[in-house]
């Protein structure tokens, strides 16, 4: 490692949202100054008022903002930024980005582009894991070159099989056949949907497990060939192949397969050449049987869990590595405690077909007490854009548990509200009331079925709904007495002042769309 | 002070009396009345003390109506008033007149689908709007005709926007 990178003074956040300000924490805390980039619409963004120094990349869409590498590239150099830290999404497993960077003199906090390249493509990956002899779901390793080689792969391992594609991510260019006479439509159609969301049609296919588990390992590696892994993370709650909920540990993992899955999935980042931090995926079967999915060559939304259960910070250890650090401790140093879960809050509505619900934050009521860390981007007034992923935070709990961190997320979501757009926290409170969750049944098809039984319950005695009645009774009165003008004041004249301007100042704002 | 208020799709008549500035006796639906002390902690948070229960409530307004939640649950209302022109529609089943097809939420205008002086049947797909990378076609609120078109492909709507009118 050259040693130019030994101290980093500035760094450069090419993000958004909670990552970016999360990102940022850990460079205050390590006495680092920040950059931030934004686009038009995030000119009020929270990660754009906490940082040092700001710059604009351009107007919203992200292909003209957050993805133009050149002009981050361009802001780092002006700024005399060191390195650059990518987040997830975006830049993040773009290597050609990580190779400009290299190729500008600036640090790229992530693995080398070589190792991008080696793990990026699935099938590569594939290729990969065999090499580093780790079991993998049985199929091809290369891009099928025709609709008669997917037959005669399918016939040799047999129905039924998952299309995939090489370059995807998010469900994209994936289909599942479960039988022969599907696999001609299944085929053209995933290799098309491949080609429009990642100009590659390139598909593979692989032996579906049925039933199978999420589960993740996160692993960290410095640059002088030190590689640990710091367990698991059960990533089974999931929706249209995004996740929902995870946790850490998972409930069906033991110490034998942790090590197991642990030494596996270090293995894979040495052949690599990886280092930094980076996650690799597994599906577990119900005989407790681990294959390989892929590596995730960054930081993943889901770290805090694995960082309250092993107690390291990750982002900390990731600059410590940029910088040519060793890692500061061994395997047989890592530990698990307790349990940890966390919640991606994201701006949609779940009983409305998860329709997206972008716009203003009116109220936002958040919650803390032990064992709560809340890593959001959001703040009372300000605006959620219709252009980014919609996620405003991630509510994880920390408890000695599984049952106490459900305890805990719920009594958190109770605490939690959001106001002026609509936000899924009622189906965390769903999720986590489950029976199956609780026992921790679950599998990456659990929340599909969950969603496709009948609403909760919804009946409650009507007298519950007192408070509520008597609140909106009240917010209404307020309401009106604004109507009066300025003889409605409804409060008592030995009433202290602050109050009375503080029902008048309320009756006067909420008054306004009656 | 008496408020018919629909919540949970049943109209309730709640009764406040005022003691003094934060004491009110509340009777809901000529129940016996409850006593209540009500802080206004800020703008759209109340702090309520029910019989000696706690309860905090936060108001939420937006261009889909009113909302208050309590305790992790979210309880849309809106005043019932019987003089009012909008109340009696909406008691009556509100088919007749003309329906706005409204944006839930901000967004991109798509598509639109039929042409003004178009016929359309009930739940028929009218706009389709875009946000967050996902499509979502807006439906008719009821069969009649489209009388007004307000949005056209390329158009940025916000929540509450009246896209087009069926009569």
């Amino acid at each position: 490692m050259s040693p130019a990178h030994r101290s980093i003074r500035k760094i450069l956040i090419a993000n958004r949202g909670e990552i970016a300000l999360r990102i940022l924490r850990a460079c205050r805390e390590l006495g680092i100054a920040t950059v931030a980039v934004y686009s038009d619409v995030d000119r009020a963004a929270l990660h754009v008022l906490e940082a040092d120094e700001v710059y604009r990349l351009g107007p919203a869409p992200a292909t003209e903002s957050y993805l133009r590498g050149d002009l981050i590239i361009d802001v780092a150099k002006k700024s005399g930024a060191q390195a650059i830290h990518p987040g997830y999404g975006f830049l993040s497993e773009n290597a050609s980005f990580a190779e400009a960077c290299e190729n500008a003199g600036i640090k790229f906090i992530g693995p080398p582009a070589s190792a991008m390249r080696a793990l990026g493509s699935k099938t590569l990956a594939r290729q990969a894991a065999d090499a580093a002899g780790m079991p993998r779901t049985p199929g091809s390793v290369k891009g099928l070159a025709s609709l008669d080689e997917a037959y005669a792969v399918a016939e040799e391992i047999g129905y039924p099989v998952m299309l995939k594609a090489a370059a995807g991510g998010g469900g994209k260019g994936m289909r599942a056949v479960f039988s022969k006479s599907d696999l001609a439509l299944a085929f053209s159609a995933a290799a098309s949907e491949a080609e429009r969301a990642f100009g590659s049609g390139e598909v593979y296919l692989e032996k579906l497990i049925e039933r199978p588990r999420h589960i993740e390992i996160q692993v960290l590696a410095d640059e002088h060939g030190n590689c640990v892994s710091l367990g698991e993370r059960e990533c089974s709650v999931q929706r249209r192949h995004q996740k929902v909920i995870e946790e850490a540990p998972s409930a069906v993992v033991d110490e034998d397969l942790r090590q197991r899955m642990g030494a596996a999935a270090v293995r894979l980042a040495k052949s690599a050449g990886y280092t930094n931090a980076g996650t690799v995926e597994f599906l577990v079967d119900e005989a407790r049987n681990f294959y390989f999915l892929e590596m995730n060559t960054r930081l993943q939304v889901e770290h805090p869990v694995t960082e309250l259960v092993t107690g390291l910070d990750l982002v900390h250890l990731q600059i410590c590595i940029a910088q040519g650090e060793p890692l500061p401790f061994r395997q047989e140093d890592i530990s698990l405690r307790g349990h940890a879960m966390e919640c991606r809050v994201y701006a949609e509505d779940p009983d409305n077909g998860f329709f997206p619900s972008p716009g203003k934050i009116t109220r936002l009521l958040q919650p803390g007490g032990p064992g709560i860390r809340e890593d959001s981007g959001i703040y009372e007034g300000c605006v959620v854009p219709l252009d980014y992923d919609p996620m405003l935070s991630k509510l994880i709990a920390y408890a000695p548990t599984r049952e106490a961190a459900i305890a805990r997320l719920l009594r958190a979501l109770d605490e939690y509200v959001i106001g002026g757009i609509r936000s899924n926290l009622g189906l965390f409170r769903r999720i986590l009331s489950d029976a199956d969750f609780k026992a921790a049944r679950i599998d990456t098809g659990y929340l599909d079925r969950l969603l496709a039984e009948s609403g909760a319950p919804a009946e409650v005695s009507s007298d519950s709904n007192a408070p509520g009645l008597i609140a909106a009774a009240l917010f209404e009165s307020m309401r009106m007495a604004n109507g009066n003008g300025p003889n409605g004041n409804r409060a008592g004249s030995n009433e202290a002042q602050p109050d009375v301007s503080g029902w008048k100042s309320a009756a006067r704002r909420e008054g306004l769309r009656a | 002070m008496i408020l018919q208020i629909e919540m949970e799709g049943e109209v309730r008549q709640v009764e406040l009396v005022q003691d003094d500035g934060r004491r009110y006796r509340a009777s809901i639906d000529g129940e016996p009345s409850l006593d209540v002390t009500v802080v206004l902690l800020r703008p759209g948070v109340l702090s309520l003390h029910i019989d000696g229960k706690a309860f905090r409530c936060v108001l939420e307004e937006s261009a889909e109506g009113t909302v208050v939640y309590v305790g992790g649950k979210r309880l849309p209302y809106r005043v019932d008033d019987p003089r009012s022109l909008k109340s009696r529609r909406a008691r009556h089943g509100g088919a007749e007149g003309p329906k706005p097809v409204t944006a839930p939420m901000p967004g991109r205008v798509v598509r639109v689908l039929p042409n003004v002086g178009d016929t359309v049947e009930a739940q028929q797909g009218i706009v389709v709007i875009e946000a967050m990378k996902m499509q979502n076609e807006l439906k008719s609120p009821k069969a009649g005709k489209v009388v007004q078109l307000r949005a056209q492909a390329g158009d940025t709507v916000a929540a509450g926007d009246v896209l087009a009118v069926i009569e």
